[in-house]
């Protein structure tokens, strides 16, 4: 536990004393509060369901950006070898550096909130919904970071680890939309079930669905185990 | 401390490293000898755990680095070729973090904080973040990491590089004195460095062992028939004439670029027993002034470059 904790401390260490954190974080709070003012403000529409949407895109171009550098930068950094040379199982690595970016997740989100209190001084919006909203924001968000971090693994490069990952995660996000095309129910039932926006839709609407939270937890966790075998296999 | 056992590294069919087998025991200081790509690094990163060995055993501390990897990496220290730091870390950040990884007890971690940074002379830059550091402190650094926690063995992959001269004694110091009570695998292109602090040389070359002794040892077993030099002042093809018919010469060639004025430079191979240099010091001094007369003694550079160059040659033959 005490490699794990160490792991997630240099990570967090890391975000905070480089430019790339506070980037994602500006531009997340900048977009977000762009998504707020226009689809409610200016709308004058009281629900959150646009704004998660919109929420939920940015996530997905953003996310990588965070992840990039997870693995990318150790190959790069040629720290790789004190890793893993250093009494830490691979599991401790790739948990520790997970939680790393969870916690950013985690803090770009609940700065959002600066957003709820107009939403909540002049308007009437249904808090349950929106913290169910939120709540599916966070598991996509882990689920995307999960697939960040594997693909910052497989390569010393950063910008093609966020390269490669946004089209996977954007293929995720938009499977949902070949539901219609698809012929017999079971694919469109796969179609559905596989996408990230479907599932959140559900979120959004205040639907907190425990077969939906699981969906993106087992993502995370499918992630999180191919990139702890893969660094295995390395060695 | 550290055993490998006919262990051999192949990347797909390629074999990098062929049945190599030596130990280092505690309180021993052995130096790694080899040009590049010799295999050196690659031996070292198997003995470190970062690969795996293809075949053979690689033991540290009494662990099968196979199956017991964990166990075996606390108990080792490794610097790297390069450095492993964390460019936007400071130093004191960078040093918790090994230590904590390393599972040193949470109370100890100032401790044994402190302990590296004296010895590795870090006072100064403690606070500094890695990236504004010289080359000479970031290599301290990276010796400071590989001393955390106290590992029974120390791994080193070339540390005195890129140093300056004052570093470099000084980072020996810090080795030899660690070495007293610990194992070291100090790999290096130095050669007197071998010569000051190791007790044993092993000589690496195309993944193979060449040889393993201690710098004496090897010296003496050279073959290279011993040398002997002259300077004297007098006509350079007499004197060649002179030196050649001594019993025991087996060649002599005049030196033009050691050669001064009217004194002239000639190298002698000679066999190795003893009365040669008094028979040639007499032919020379009976009919001209004989300034200098010296047995060269092989050195570490020429047994060296001769287990390299003959195993080369015998590759090329094969």
């Amino acid at each position: 536990m005490n490699g794990t904790l160490a792991v997630y401390q240099k990570e967090l260490a890391t975000y905070f004393r480089s430019p790339i954190a506070y980037f994602v974080i500006a531009v997340f709070l900048l977009g977000t509060g762009y998504f707020f003012i226009y689809n409610i403000f200016l709308t004058g529409i009281g629900t959150m369901d646009q704004t998660f949407q919109n929420m939920g895109i940015l996530l997905i171009t953003l996310m990588p950006v965070l992840t990039m550098r997870l693995f990318s930068g150790e190959y790069s950094g040629r720290t790789m070898e004190l890793l893993v040379t250093l009494p830490l199982k691979p599991w401790q690595i790739v948990l520790g550096k997970y939680l790393g970016a969870v916690s950013i997740l985690v803090l770009m989100t609940a700065a959002t909130a600066i957003n709820l209190v107009p939403l909540f001084l002049y308007g009437n919006p249904e808090t349950t919904t929106i913290l169910s909203g939120y709540l599916g924001f966070l598991l996509l968000g882990m689920a995307c970071l999960a697939i960040g971090q594997f693909f910052s693994a497989l390569t010393q490069n950063q910008i093609v680890a966020a390269l490669i990952t946004v089209p996977v995660l954007l293929g995720f996000w938009f499977i949902g939309h070949l539901q219609s095309f698809q012929a017999t129910e079971f694919m469109r039932a796969l179609f559905g079930y596989l996408s990230f926006s479907v599932q959140f839709g559900d979120f959004i609407r205040g639907l907190v669905r425990s077969e939906a939270a699981i969906f993106y937890l087992i993502v995370s966790a499918i992630a999180l185990t191919l990139n702890t075998s893969y660094l295995q296999w390395r060695r | 401390m550290i055993a490998l056992e006919s262990v051999s590294k192949r990347y797909g069919s390629k074999a990098i490293i062929h049945d190599v087998s030596f130990s280092v025991e505690k309180g021993e200081i052995v130096g790694f000898l080899g040009p590049n790509g010799a295999g050196k690094t690659t031996t070292m990163r198997m003995i470190a755990g970062f690969t795996t060995a293809s075949s053979g055993r690689v033991s540290v501390a009494g662990y099968d680095m196979a199956t017991q990897n964990d166990q075996a990496a606390r108990k080792i220290g490794y610097l790297p070729e390069q450095p492993p730091l964390y460019d936007v870390l400071d130093v004191s950040a960078y040093l918790r973090f090994v230590a904590k990884a390393k599972g040193v007890p949470r109370a100890s971690i100032p401790g044994d904080l402190d302990r590296v940074i004296q010895a590795c002379k870090l006072e100064a830059v403690v606070k500094r973040e890695i990236y504004k550091l010289s080359k000479g402190y970031r290599q301290r650094v990276g010796l400071a990491q590989a001393l955390l926690g106290k590992p029974e063995v120390l791994l080193l992959d070339e540390p005195t590089a890129g140093l300056d001269p004052g570093q470099i004694q000084e980072t020996r110091e810090v080795i030899r004195a660690f070495g007293a009570d610990h194992a070291v695998l100090l790999s290096t292109h130095i050669l007197p460095e071998v010569t000051l602090i190791c007790r044993r040389v092993a000589i690496i070359n195309h993944g193979r062992l060449l040889a393993i002794d201690s710098p004496a040892g090897l010296q003496q077993a050279s073959e290279q028939t011993n040398q002997v030099s002259l300077l004297v002042t007098g006509p350079a093809d007499a004197l060649r004439e002179a030196v050649l018919s001594v019993d025991g010469v087996k060649s002599a060639t005049v030196r033009k670029d050691a050669s001064r004025g009217e004194m002239v430079a000639i190298d002698c191979q000679v066999e190795a027993r003893d009365g040669v240099e008094a028979a040639i010091a007499r032919a020379v001094a009976a009919r001209w002034s004989l300034h200098r007369l010296e047995r060269q003694q092989p050195t570490l550079e020429n047994v060296f470059l001769r287990y390299i160059n003959e195993a080369g040659a015998d590759r090329e033959a094969a």
